[in-house]
């Protein structure tokens, strides 16, 4: 057709020619298309905004810690390793339902769609109330208005926790479309997007897991 | 779509303006998603708030039209010069650029009937908008940011500026962000994926690659910007440490991180002025423009390197010699992709037969600008110079070349060149012109003597100087370009108002241009293109037969999709048909949206983070309201005059 080439751009992960009439109400699910929805793509720009934000966020840290004498400072112990590394493991975890999410709705499964949906927000929100209890508890001592370093881990924090708010808001609102409509062409896309959200999330996680402790590291 | 239509082609056209038609009178404008309804949006109130910028830019310089001048006190000129920056960038020439020329063009140029996210557009706009009310809410109660448009600290620190100023400025622009963002990332999917089918990569318009790099640029330099107005919010209202140096932060975080931004911000303001000279150019001199693909690479290129030259701005403030010397470097070799566009510019004009109408004139006088401020961007690169001047009217000299001549001379240029398509009607030449000289002179006579006395050690941002300091007459000169400036952009604007009303009847192709969007109707109709064009080059309206063919497939009916607002997707490289996208009608979510964010960011301003957080939640749920319209859906049938879906274009 143009001189550029025989691949079809972006549609690395080719969907089923035909969407299969699967699902409970028997709805037409998957539109037949080459190239990723227009949804995935938004996401996936959206991410590399994100991403980038992350990457300053880490950058500014380490920016920061080279500058200083002792980092952390005297009279603030440097973070401990245990408690943090299991629950980033467990957000990490949640990939895999929702990956299950995002292929089951493919498939035109409602009810595997939202059962693994339920399943990575239930993990995700945990990992959420545990982290949040922690920075919590952590704060009296910390003070983020004591040090360049205390105000450097509460935003390193709590801004991955803005995230993964945001990700939690993001599976209830697609639960609750899903219970009230049933799968879409439109919802599919919704799941698949909210996935990609999600491993992202989940793999900036880690980098800010790694740069937390690095003091301890 | 050409002349007269036949009775079966009529009938096609009547079901698209029934699927199309939109609501009447303001709740229309309120709830719009068409493209160039939310373009129009864009362009009024970014017009407006260059008219205010520009009042600023005014009183800065009769303030300074002789010395020791008491027209402003110093707070209130420390007010003015920095809301004249963040206005002219934030509030007029990105949201001029990529809301108003690239959500207007970019999808009439690719053949798409809408942007790929409708209502995120409109939600954009009122964003957009809201921020800008935010900033001015600043400047009306007496409290407008007064640190520079770079707010550096510790200036823009509590302990040195208490008030609201600097809190203004920090939520207005993480709010402005807001908007860029989704501004950008839309016209990046509408170009990746609703290219009408045929219009492969190569074939698109250098225009769309000029928007698309800018949009790159966007997306990953505005959250340096938005990390650093955080952390100094943070800093501000809830006492930590990022920029004090007493506890272990450091100021030049904030010059990096700004800059970081600052720098790919330079090349999203002129960017997409590169893609609205490569339009104009070849539409003047009838002739394609010169290497093509290189031109198209050189504007990716310009936007990535972009991100690679932040330090020269901080060649100043004693970095080491190794990490000066490498952004040197860096910087100058930006004039590599930058030469490649002007000599290709340059090629296609004396090679071509030009036809000097007011919008070449204006790209001819951007050529000029973006040649001397180049030059002097250059100079800059060079590190001891730099250190001399750094912080003085040569500086100011060189960023407003390659602003107001590089980015707003094609701007104006662009407005002239497509008021015929917008409005349907066309400007006066001979006033076009005059508008053009007059804003020519007055661009040199205000900019250029900038260089004198910024050698000469006139800092910026002085509020006045004494008689003794010899920089009065340079300074009066200065002054009276700013206003033989100021008359040539007022004859602009009436020149095009008054067009607006009495202009003599356009037609859809008055100057035989190249891309697509001169295929449809003066004004276009909602739906832009009543069957979807057929593409084979990158200048579709020189290929006569395809032109022809389109004719007679709305005849046919072929590729018309009148069921509703559909328009097609296409693959990302080879623009192979490949599905129907049902788009969105009106909705009234997106200024909902846009109000409840307004809210929130003066309950953050105030303080009041528990209120905010109230107000984020309604968002949220708006946003989830937002989702119960889903659009119709049927599964791939095959659709006459494209093909079927997902298995490459018919045609």
């Amino acid at each position: 057709m143009s001189a550029v080439g025989p691949t079809a751009g972006a549609g690395a992960v080719r969907p089923p020619r035909r969407g299969p009439t699967g699902g409970p109400a028997g709805e037409q699910i998957a539109v037949a298309r080459s190239a990723q929805p227009s949804g995935v793509w938004g996401m996936a720009l959206l991410l590399c905004s994100e991403t980038m934000l992350f990457a300053g966020l880490i950058a500014s840290y380490f920016y920061l810690d080279f500058r200083a004498q002792r980092w952390p400072p005297p009279g603030v112990a440097a973070p401990q390793v245990l408690d943090p590394s299991v629950l980033t493991a467990v957000l990490v975890a949640s990939s895999l339902p929702i990956a299950l999410a995002a292929r089951r709705a493919r498939a035109g499964e409602l009810r595997a769609t939202i059962a693994m949906i339920a399943l990575a927000a239930v993990l995700q929100s945990g990992y959420l109330a545990f982290q949040v209890h922690q920075l919590a508890a952590e704060l009296p001592a910390l003070h983020p208005r004591g040090s360049a370093y205390a105000s450097a881990y509460v935003a390193l924090l709590g801004l991955h926790h803005a995230h993964v708010l945001l990700g939690v808001l993001l599976d209830l609102g697609l639960l609750f479309w899903l219970v009230a409509r049933g799968l879409s062409d439109y919802r599919v896309t919704g799941v698949r997007a909210v996935a990609l959200y999600w491993y992202v999330v989940n793999a900036i996680a880690v980098a800010v897991l790694l740069t937390e402790l690095s003091p301890s590291l | 779509m050409a002349t007269v239509l036949s009775p079966r082609a009529r009938r096609h056209v009547e079901l698209l303006d029934h699927a199309w038609r939109e609501r009447r009178g303001l709740l229309g404008w309120l709830t719009t998603t068409d493209h160039k309804r939310i373009g129009l949006m864009y362009l009024f109130t970014s017009l407006a708030f260059f008219a205010a910028g520009g009042v600023e830019a005014l009183l800065i310089r009769t303030q300074l039209i002789g010395p020791a001048q008491h027209l402003l006190t110093p707070e209130a000129y420390d007010e003015l010069f920095t809301m004249h920056g963040i206005t002219m960038i934030f509030l007029v020439v990105i949201p001029m650029t990529t809301g108003a020329f690239g959500n207007y063009l970019v999808p009439l140029m690719i053949g798409a009937r809408d942007m790929a996210f409708p209502r995120m557009n409109a939600v954009s706009f009122w964003i957009f908008l809201g921020s800008g009310v935010f900033l001015y809410i600043a400047l009306a109660t007496g409290q407008a940011p007064n640190a520079g448009w770079f707010d550096y600290v510790p200036l823009a620190s509590k302990q040195y500026d208490p008030g609201l100023n600097i809190d203004f400025y920090g939520y207005g622009l993480i709010f402005n962000g807001i908007a860029s963002t989704a501004t950008a990332i839309n016209i990046i999917v509408t170009i990746f994926k609703l290219r009408a089918p045929g219009m492969s990569l190569n074939r698109m318009p250098l225009f769309c690659f000029a928007f698309l790099a800018a949009a790159f640029s966007l997306v990953f330099a505005l959250p340096a910007l938005t990390l650093a107005t955080i952390f100094l919010e943070l800093d501000r209202q809830l006492g930590f440490h990022f920029y004090d140096v007493a506890f272990g932060g450091d100021p030049l975080l904030w010059q990096n991180l700004f800059w970081i931004f600052g720098h790919p911000e330079v090349y999203i303001i002129i960017l997409p002025a590169f893609g609205i000279a490569t339009s104009i150019i070849p539409t003047f001199v009838h002739r394609r423009m010169v290497m093509f693909p290189l031109v198209a690479l050189a504007e990716l290129l310009v936007a990535f390197l972009g991100f690679g030259v932040w330090v020269h701005h901080m060649f100043a403030v004693g970095l080491a010699t190794m990490v000066t010397v490498y952004f040197a470097a860096a910087s100058l070799i930006i004039v590599i992709p930058s030469a490649i566009q002007i000599f290709a510019w340059i090629t296609t004009i004396l090679s071509g037969t030009p036809e000097f109408k007011t919008p070449l004139l204006w790209i001819v006088g951007f050529i000029v600008f973006f040649i001397v401020g180049g030059l002097s961007g250059i100079t800059l690169a060079a590190i001891p110079f730099d250190q001399q001047v750094n912080a003085s009217y040569y500086v100011v000299a060189h960023f407003h070349f390659v602003i107001f001549g590089g980015a707003v001379f094609p701007i104006l240029g662009g407005m002239y060149y497509w008021f015929p398509k917008v409005s349907g009607r066309m400007y006066h030449e001979r006033v076009g012109q005059l508008s053009f000289w007059l804003s020519f002179i007055g661009t040199w006579v205000t900019f250029f003597p900038m260089h004198l006395v910024g050698i000469d050690g006139m800092p910026r941002r002085i509020y006045t100087y004494t008689a003794a300091s010899g920089w009065a007459t340079l300074n009066a000169l200065e002054s009276v370009g700013a206003y033989v400036l100021a008359a040539g952009l007022l004859l602009v604007i009436a020149n095009l108002a008054v067009s607006l009303l009495k202009g003599p009847r356009a037609g859809n192709d008055p100057w035989r241009g190249d891309t697509l969007e001169w295929a449809t109707s003066s004004p276009p109709p909602p739906y832009n293109y009543a069957v979807v064009p057929t593409v084979s080059s990158a200048y579709p309206m020189w290929d006569r037969d395809d032109r022809e063919r389109d004719a007679v497939r709305l005849d046919r009916g072929e590729g018309v999709l009148a069921r509703g607002h559909e328009t097609p997707a296409s693959t990302v490289q080879d623009a192979e048909f490949d599905e129907v996208l049902a788009m969105p009608p009106h909705s009234l979510w997106p200024p909902l949206v846009g109000l409840a964010l307004f809210v929130g960011f003066v309950m953050l301003l105030l303080a009041h983070f528990v209120i905010a957080a109230a107000v984020g939640g309604a968002a949220a749920l708006l946003l989830l309201a937002w989702h119960a319209e889903a659009p119709r859906e049927e599964a791939g049938a095959p659709v006459p005059g494209l093909g079927t879906p997902g298995e490459g274009a018919a045609t």
